[in-house]
């Protein structure tokens, strides 16, 4: 994780080298954007970031992977709760943020297990069908709870907790380009608020230290 | 980060070397390592990772990777968490291409089986100038990252 931050070093070097020697050098990859959220200051990566102010459980009304309608409120009231914004059809984050929390979850007793909700909601809902969801989700842990629904209702619920996602479309190679979100928020059985956010980053081993804590309402 | 940053080293490098990239002669002189696939979900697609080092003095371009596991492998960038569709993918002299977790990577798509951690994949690199190479590709744990 040092290695990435001394090449953002190098690479601001490297960049200022470039533009002063071959000015009409086109760097096509940098459009100048910085994620929009960057929520980690000195944190380490791979460490959860405990928010300053907590975010609300938002209002979520969506249906599960067998088709049923799904109230993330009631559902997850009083349970330590993991909650990921991404789509099936993506093939580095999304299954690696999954992943991570997959092997974290099998380290768990029953009872840690049970106290515990891990949530995707599909920032794709055209594509994620319930039962592909199910399916995707049921390959990392089938305790995993998939959610879809109308795009608009997903999109508000991931705002309200500082998560930018854009709808589905067809780009120029009649691809389907989707977004996912770059954090997963840890909302605490205490209080049913998001406290913790973990960044793309972070590994299995931060949720494997994290979970049985944040199971019993502790902060890391 | 890391997406943007090689292109802006890789170009640094390359002036350092001699101009800015655009050189007449030489030759590239590419070498591939650090390769993997984490295991992926299921056998619609897998990710696949891997660095390309130029110590040539000449530019050169992945054009296509074909593998054993699948007739379609696409070269991917992720820009503001959503992914784009590329043709190539420049290596320029003295610098180099890498394709990493969260950054440029390859999509493999509609796998003939679906590979499991331990196994390996064969994927052969097309470049413009340079001639193929062929990786044995360890299929790793679905959270490797190669850090």
């Amino acid at each position: 994780m040092h290695l990435r931050k001394i090449s953002t070093a190098a690479v601001a070097a490297a960049t200022a080298l470039t533009l002063a020697a071959c000015g009409s050098e086109n760097d096509s990859g940098d459009t100048g954007d910085d994620p929009v959220a960057e929520v980690s200051g000195a944190q380490a990566e791979d460490e959860g970031t405990v928010l300053d102010q907590p975010f609300d459980k938002p209002e979520l009304l969506l249906t599960d992977t067998n088709g049923e309608p799904y109230d993330f409120v009631e559902e997850t009231a009083r349970r330590a709760t993991l909650l990921y914004f991404g789509y099936t059809h993506c093939p580095d984050i999304c299954p690696l943020t999954m992943s991570n929390i997959a092997v974290a979850t099998a380290g768990l007793t029953e009872e840690q297990r049970a106290d515990l909700r891990v949530v995707f909601v599909t920032t794709d809902p055209e594509r994620d069908t319930p039962e592909e969801l199910g399916s995707w989700l049921a390959n990392h842990d089938p305790e995993f709870t998939g959610l879809t629904g109308d795009f608009e209702t997903i999109q508000e619920a991931a705002l309200a907790l500082g998560v930018a996602i854009e709808p589905s479309y067809e780009d120029d190679n009649g691809d389907i380009v989707s977004t996912h979100g770059t954090q997963v928020l840890a909302f605490l059985p205490t209080d049913d608020k998001a406290h913790v956010v973990y960044t793309e980053g972070v590994t299995a081993q931060t949720f494997e230290r994290d979970l049985p804590g944040l199971i019993a309402g502790e902060l890391p | 980060m890391i997406r943007r940053g090689i292109p802006a080293v890789a170009a640094a490098l390359a002036l350092a070397l001699g101009g800015c990239g655009d050189d007449g002669g030489g030759e590239p002189e590419l070498e591939a390592g650090g390769a993997f696939i984490p295991e992926p979900v299921t056998a619609d697609m897998a990710g696949g990772f891997l660095t390309v080092t130029n110590t040539g003095d000449a530019d050169d371009t992945l054009v296509s990777v074909t593998s054993d596991l699948t007739g379609t492998v696409e070269f991917h960038e992720t820009v503001d968490n959503a992914m784009h569709q590329v043709e190539s993918l420049p290596i320029p002299a003295g610098g180099e291409l890498s394709l990493g977790r969260g950054g440029t990577h390859l999509m493999l798509i509609d796998l003939s089986r679906k590979p499991t951690e331990g196994e390996t994949v064969s994927l052969q690199l097309h470049f413009e100038t340079s001639d193929p190479i062929t990786l044995d590709v360890p299929v790793e744990a679905a959270t490797h990252t190669g850090e």
